[in-house]
């Protein structure tokens, strides 16, 4: 089957962009998460793949055949709602029959695909029930079984699991990666949810103000990621500011190497980001990296606790687990905090940070 | 109005029997009610049972005969159907006018809510303005659009289109509907120039009660019935529709009522012999036969026969939503 790719694709209304010309490749049978903060045109662009708005520019390519154009009715993607967009009028059976109905299918057989599907999602008792009766996770799987009665060649999820509450999200988040895999159905989810993305996605796309700011799956953008925005957005991260100096990076109070060689000119500003994980508070900590510190707060978070520390090069926070040997930490203490080489990620300095 | 009435003195007692006190706004408000909507009903009701006297005013009575004049004529050896015919007629413009209202009315007002705020807004107050225009004065306007010497006849005889129906002969068609005389075309009178001109007169009406209901409409159903593969009508077929039933019928009934007391444009467009009750009650009352107590009774057939519909539109749709439930 045939990868859905978007060749400078591009949306704006009337003065305003909302999607900057973007070139993405969703592979047969993978995951894509959509992810970026509200605003910044991840569903205008599952919205342009759904055929519901026209590109202003560019092409939208499923194998060898131009969409680019063709009308939402006539690409059969199916898509998941936000509001889930279920029709109240319909039964849960009829709702999920509603693509094959007006297709023209005969009732034995929509009938016998509408049992299929909500046995799928684990709802066959509800089938004569209303809209109305059902839960909001209930709805959420309603609406993919519905979605999916029509066989799309790509499935479309909008903010899926935003109406349902922390515990169910987890849940579903798993449920419908699993799902998703058993179908091999190329899939494109939005949300602002990185550990949402990082859950079910093969392949994730940051995005910021209308431009695709990162495209990789979850551990290389976690481990790697390419600027500071997408450093900030994707996890925890701390961000210190300095100077470039041989290699080296010289924050106020000391300088830090690196793994490798920083590619900046000696004099560039720059911010140094480290994940809170992955700075280190014990004694036995090796030499060089190290600032001075000094506790401001601490917060149990159950398995760890974070760290609130105020540098010479300014405010941190370090994640610490709490194991067999966990050692107690008090506000106004001072200590040392070491910043392993390895860790670092330097990025020019700029404004995308405050953004995010 | 007796509906009202009822619902609210039932509530003066129960708010008044706890308190053991009585409560002067409610007794007030209860009172107006009473004075403003039940005795003037009463009082038709009344005079329905009186008798007329011939050559002079009419007297109080307790007689039937005026219902039985309404329902077999007031001959019992001759019976006639002449009011019974004139309730179908009330009953026939008010139907279809308010079909063809809310029917057209719908695509109109599914397109404008799918308009910018603003076109909306303009679209809106447009046609509200457009209510202040009295029935007198949209028919005066119809009349003469469709009158024979000056209105659309006239363009059809000058452009030539006349010739052109007569060639195709689609002119004997329209002859055989009575919307034309051996030379021309003629709306005048006709049941097409009254029902036009009914539909015309509660379209904004329908276009104000439809608007709510699709204003509302989900828009993410419309556009999860489209990636499902639903076309553009299908989506109306198969989501707009089902979901503003209720409203659609409400709308038709509201239309219907008032249509059934409409006058004025009855009286300039249809033929005599097809006349309203609406149209016989003021004639009885204010106009040439002078007999207040069979223009009562008549009145009295009317709002049952209005509110007897209400009713069983009311109870079907009932039906139809514990069905659906």
């Amino acid at each position: 089957m045939a990868n859905l790719t978007l060749q400078r694709v591009s949306k704006s209304f009337g003065r305003f962009t909302a999607v900057e010309p973007t070139d993405l490749t969703f592979r047969h049978g993978e995951l894509t998460a959509l992810l970026g903060p509200s605003g910044c045109g991840k569903t205008t662009l599952l919205r342009m793949i759904a055929g519901l708005e026209m590109p202003s520019s560019g092409r939208l390519m499923l194998g060898d055949d131009d969409i680019t154009t063709r009308p939402a009715h006539l690409r059969k993607f199916g898509m998941v709602f936000q509001s889930f967009a279920l029709f109240p009028h319909l039964s849960v059976a009829e709702n999920v029959a509603y693509s094959l109905k007006i297709s023209g299918v005969g009732r034995a057989e929509r009938e016998e695909t509408a049992a299929r599907l909500l046995d799928m999602v684990q709802l066959s008792p509800f089938a004569t029930r209303r809209i109305g009766e059902l839960s909001g996770g209930q709805r959420q799987r309603v609406a993919i079984a519905r979605a999916l009665a029509q066989e799309p060649d790509v499935f479309l999820l909008d903010e899926p699991m935003s109406a349902l509450d922390a515990k169910l999200r987890e849940d579903m988040q798993v449920e419908l990666r699993l799902l998703q895999q058993r179908l091999g159905i190329t899939t494109i989810v939005v949300t602002h949810d990185q550990r949402e993305a990082m859950t079910m996605a093969d392949q994730i796309v940051v995005m910021s103000q209308g431009r695709a700011e990162q495209i990789g799956p979850p551990q290389e953008i976690y481990n790697r990621p390419a600027n500071a925005f997408v450093a900030s957005f994707i996890g925890r991260a701390n961000f210190l500011d300095g100077q470039v100096q041989s290699g080296q990076v010289q924050v106020p109070g000391t300088t830090l190497s690196l793994d490798a060689p920083a590619s900046f000119l000696d004099g560039a500003p720059v911010s140094v980001a480290i994940r809170p994980e992955k700075a280190w508070l014990d004694g036995d900590m090796p030499d060089g990296n190290r600032l001075e510190a000094k506790i401001t707060f601490v917060r149990d978070v159950g398995p760890t606790r974070d760290i609130y520390l105020e540098t010479p090069a300014g405010a941190l926070i370090v994640e610490y687990a709490i194991g067999e040997n966990a050692r107690d930490f008090h506000v106004g203490e001072s200590l040392q905090v070491h910043l392993p080489p390895g860790a670092l990620h330097v990025f020019p300095r700029d404004s995308d940070r405050a953004a995010a | 109005m007796s509906v009202s009435t009822a619902d609210i003195t039932p509530g003066v007692a129960a708010e008044a029997a706890p308190a053991k006190r009585w409560n002067w706004g409610t007794i007030g408000f209860a009172l107006v009610i009473v004075i403003l909507c039940l005795v003037p009903f009463i009082l038709v009701m009344v005079i329905s049972l009186g008798e007329k006297i011939e050559g002079a005013d009419w007297r109080w009575s307790l007689s039937l005969s005026n219902y039985q004049r309404f329902f077999v004529g007031a001959n019992p050896e001759d019976v006639s159907f002449l009011y019974l015919q004139r309730l179908w007629y009330s009953f026939y413009y008010a139907v279809i006018a308010s079909l063809l209202a809310v029917a057209t009315a719908f695509p109109f007002v599914y397109l404008m809510t799918r308009q910018s705020r603003r076109a909306q807004t303009i679209w809106l107050v447009f046609l509200l303005s457009s209510v202040s225009l009295s029935e007198v004065f949209v028919v005066m306007g119809w009349d003469i659009l469709l009158s024979n010497r000056s209105g659309l006849p006239m363009v059809f005889k000058e452009t030539g289109l006349t010739d052109w129906l007569k060639e195709v002969g689609w002119f004997q068609q329209l002859r055989d509907w009575g919307l034309a005389n051996p030379r021309n075309v003629r709306f005048k009178p006709s049941e097409f120039a009254t029902i036009i001109t009914l539909a015309y007169l509660v379209w904004p009406y329908a276009v104000i009660l439809l608007y709510p209901a699709l204003a509302r409409l989900d828009n993410s159903t419309l556009e999860a019935a489209r990636t499902m593969g639903a076309r553009p009508l299908t989506v109306v077929r198969t989501v707009v529709l089902p979901s503003v039933r209720l409203p659609l019928l409400g709308a038709v009934l509201l239309l219907f009522v008032f249509l059934m007391g409409a006058y004025v444009a009855i009286t300039v467009f249809a033929h005599p012999a097809k006349h309203t009750v609406a149209v016989s009650v003021y004639e009885a009352v204010r106009g040439a036969t002078l007999n207040a107590p069979f223009g009562a009774a008549q009145a009295i057939v009317l709002l049952v026969v209005a509110g007897a519909f209400l009713v069983a539109a009311m109870w079907l749709s009932r039906l139809a939503e514990r069905r659906a439930a």
